[in-house]
């Protein structure tokens, strides 16, 4: 491994991101000098019938590649084909991608920060695979995939849970008997690491803070949610726990639960394991409660209609994060900087205002007019609010990338 | 420009260009889409492989397509599948009255229900040979016949090598086994591939050698039969017979009630080919179940067998069927 030519002071590295899930694969190719997006896309249906590949070119064309992908070997070797081919392509030839960074779903409690994959980091992984049995045997997949076909290629693992390590026992431990942590790792690790990360300091960036002093609540609202609470840019609490399953309600996840009313349906509708994850993971949250959908914009427009269901997940859904928000102030003793991110946080005014509306005591003050229509990155609080309120698209895909760009570099300067 | 599209054989774009192979067992035939049929096209559909069924009337494939939605539907209701993915599997499945149709599967299945043994393998018979001239060279042909020997079953085929024998239980859907048989002329290779599809539709493998009933069948016959003889003698009640196999030996069904899932037409039909095998009266059918049998009350498909059942399916509280102690 690692036989690729390094150079720890290569200008403009070309970065390949990859994202291997159970049936999709998706890719971005970056060129680090200026941080720039050269080409993206992604398979779909991987291993099914009507499997194929989409690529977005720079000049804004698309390209669907129709055929058979077995597996994510040839997946990954379709999207090198079609990024050194002719007619689509951008790169010359293959040895112009200096690395690859692989988004990781779980590197458990072995992994704080980003890692150069080394043999001992597969073993490692491997050895994390029972706590994410449907995302990580994809991850490593996918690194396996581009050492067969890039042989030496610097590959770096960028873990959704790493940046969640850094967790005191009092956030991350469970009410149950310790011998189980002591067992299987039961513990809380929390997700959307990346994510969370990434805003955070990019807030800071933007209002020119120094990251390491602030309380920052970080809210990703997606069809996946969580929150996260990070102190002197260390994570210090975040609402995901052993699984995605815990925190808020989210677009099919029924979020925090107690446990009694697990085990009462269970024997009432007398459901198996597997149906009970599926109630739990599919049926619930925004599309359980409402009737309607998981899609935000579905329900806001159903409540629009006065559809009374659909007005009380919104509410729900607004109170959830509120409650965390509050916890969490009261968690870090105070706040400086509010964070909204995800396709919801992004995108739904509607939403960041029942999230933060009568927050005010605590010092979060929404200008509403900021808000109303919002929808790229910067401030949305009043301007003498005490807490700035703020919408950052996320880009975990860049994080990735330059997690990977500093990998190789410490790694070839040492 | 940019919302151009642009559609592209993937083939020309590998990094190799090697011939790319076709995904094993996208597509899979079903002959026969009675209950075991219907699983199977389920199972396999849930699992994003294609599905056609042969039929031999537009009704009985209405039949089939409308048991596979109700059996989706009552597992959404049980909160074990969403709408989507319902619609998902149901797109994959298709019914054909022409054989034809299964041109391009990599494996066939056998499940017809036949009457009586000798008209049985010889419709079986005449099943393969219609199914191998239509489909490749590499396509599997399996039976899902307990009692039946695949070796028989497969000595008329052009190749021979090509022929298995499965199980797919039928007392429990969701139970996560298959017994998989090799024949006397079954290739290796075929028997691996047989196996590598149990395992893409998440079934565990019970290599079983070739013997009539395999392991569940034969097994569950004589336990049978030895439950009527407990109750004939007057030992203990249907129901508690069934709550002592449930509650002490940890059965999720007892021996009447899993009788009454299968169907007592088709245990008769087990026990007499086990039974024309092995010669052992252990699995020569109980009066009676033969006595049901005559009676038509075959089980849970017509409303009453060991025990009654409601239109639904559910079983009828105290509904032991007295007639059965003679």
């Amino acid at each position: 491994m690692l036989t690729h030519n390094l150079n720890e002071n290569i200008e403009g590295m070309k970065i390949l991101v990859l994202n291997c899930g159970s049936s999709s694969i998706k890719y971005q190719l970056f060129n680090m000098d200026g941080q720039l997006v050269v080409a993206k896309g992604g398979v779909e249906k991987l291993g099914m019938k009507g499997s194929f590949l989409k690529h977005h070119h720079e000049d804004g064309r698309q390209i669907v590649f129709e055929g058979e992908i077995l597996d994510h070997k040839s997946g990954i070797e379709y999207i090198l084909g079609v990024l050194t081919s002719q007619k689509y392509g951008c790169l010359e030839n293959l040895e112009e991608i200096d690395a690859v960074g692989h988004r990781v779903v779980h590197g458990g409690e072995y992994f704080h920060d980003s890692e150069l994959i080394t043999d001992e980091v597969i073993e490692a992984l491997v050895k994390c695979t029972d706590l994410a049995p449907l995302h990580n045997p994809p991850n490593l997949k996918g690194i396996n995939a581009m050492e067969e076909l890039i042989p030496g290629i610097p590959q770096v693992g960028v873990f959704d849970t790493a940046f969640h390590q850094t967790m005191e026992p009092q956030s991350y431990m469970y009410g149950i008997p310790y011998v189980l942590y002591e067992k299987y790792k039961i513990r809380r690790y929390g997700f959307h690491g990346t994510s969370h990360r990434y805003v955070t300091k990019r807030a800071c960036e933007l209002l020119g803070r120094d990251f390491e002093s602030q309380r920052i609540i970080s809210c990703h609202l997606g069809n996946g949610a969580s929150v996260a609470a990070v102190k002197d840019g260390k994570s210090f609490d975040t609402s995901m726990g052993f699984t995605p399953l815990e925190g808020l309600v989210m677009g099919t996840r029924s979020g925090d639960l107690d446990i009694g009313v697990v085990t009462y349906i269970m024997e009432k509708e007398e459901l198996g394991m597997k149906s009970a994850s599926t109630l739990f993971n599919k049926h619930s949250g925004m599309l359980g409660l409402s009737g309607i959908s998981s899609d935000m914009r579905e329900i806001e427009e159903a409540k629009a209609k006065g559809n009374e269901r659909a007005k009380m997940a919104l509410d729900i859904y607004n109170y959830r994060v509120k409650k965390y928000i509050g916890s969490y102030i009261a968690a870090m003793g105070g706040l400086d900087i509010l964070i909204l991110t995800g396709g919801i946080g992004e995108n739904a005014d509607t939403t960041r205002f029942g999230v933060a509306s009568g927050l005010e005591f605590l010092g979060i003050h929404l200008d509403e007019n900021k808000n109303k229509g919002f929808r790229s990155e910067g401030v949305i609080s009043t301007d003498d609010s005490p807490v700035k309120i703020m919408v950052v698209p996320t880009n975990e895909e860049l994080m990735i990338a330059l997690d990977t760009e500093k990998k190789v570099r410490e790694f070839a300067k040492s | 420009m940019a919302s151009e599209v642009i559609y592209e054989p993937i083939e020309e774009f590998g990094l190799i260009k090697k011939k790319v192979s076709k995904a094993l067992f996208s597509k899979i035939g079903i002959v026969g889409c009675g209950l075991v049929g219907q699983n199977i096209a389920r199972v396999a559909s849930f699992y994003g492989i294609e599905v056609v069924f042969i039929e031999v009337s537009e009704d009985k494939i209405r039949d089939a397509y409308r048991n596979i939605e109700k059996i989706l539907d009552h597992r959404i209701e049980h909160w074990g599948l969403t709408q989507s993915e319902k619609r998902a599997i149901l797109s994959r499945i298709k019914g054909s009255l022409d054989y034809k149709d299964l041109a391009g599967c990599d494996f066939v299945v056998e499940a017809i229900r036949a009457v009586n043994r000798g008209g049985k393998i010889k419709e079986r018979k005449k099943i393969f040979q219609k199914v191998e001239q239509v489909v490749d060279r590499d396509c599997i042909i399996g039976t899902n016949s307990t009692t039946i020997i695949i070796t028989e079953l497969s000595s008329e085929m052009k190749y021979k090598d090509r022929c298995v024998s499965f199980h797919f239980s039928v007392s429990s859907r969701e139970a996560r086994i298959m017994e998989v048989v090799k024949g006397l002329y079954t290739s290796d290779e075929s028997y691996a591939k047989v196996c590598q599809f149990v395992k893409l539709i998440n079934r565990k493998i019970i290599p079983v050698e070739e013997s009539a009933g395999l392991v569940s069948v034969r097994l569950f016959v004589v336990l049978l039969n030895e439950a009527c003889e407990i109750l004939m003698e007057g030992v203990a009640s249907m129901e508690d017979i069934d709550a002592t196999m449930k509650i002490g030996q940890g059965m999720r069904l007892g021996p009447f009630e899993v009788a009454d899932k299968m169907g007592l037409d088709k245990i008769v039909r087990w026990m007499e080919n086990i039974y024309a095998e092995f010669g052992d009266v252990h699995f020569k059918p109980s009066p009676i179940i033969k006595r049901l049998v005559r009676a038509k009350q075959l089980g849970m498909s017509t409303g009453k067998g060991f025990y009654e059942y409601d239109e639904e399916g559910n079983r009828i509280l105290n509904s032991a069927n007295n007639s059965t102690i003679c």
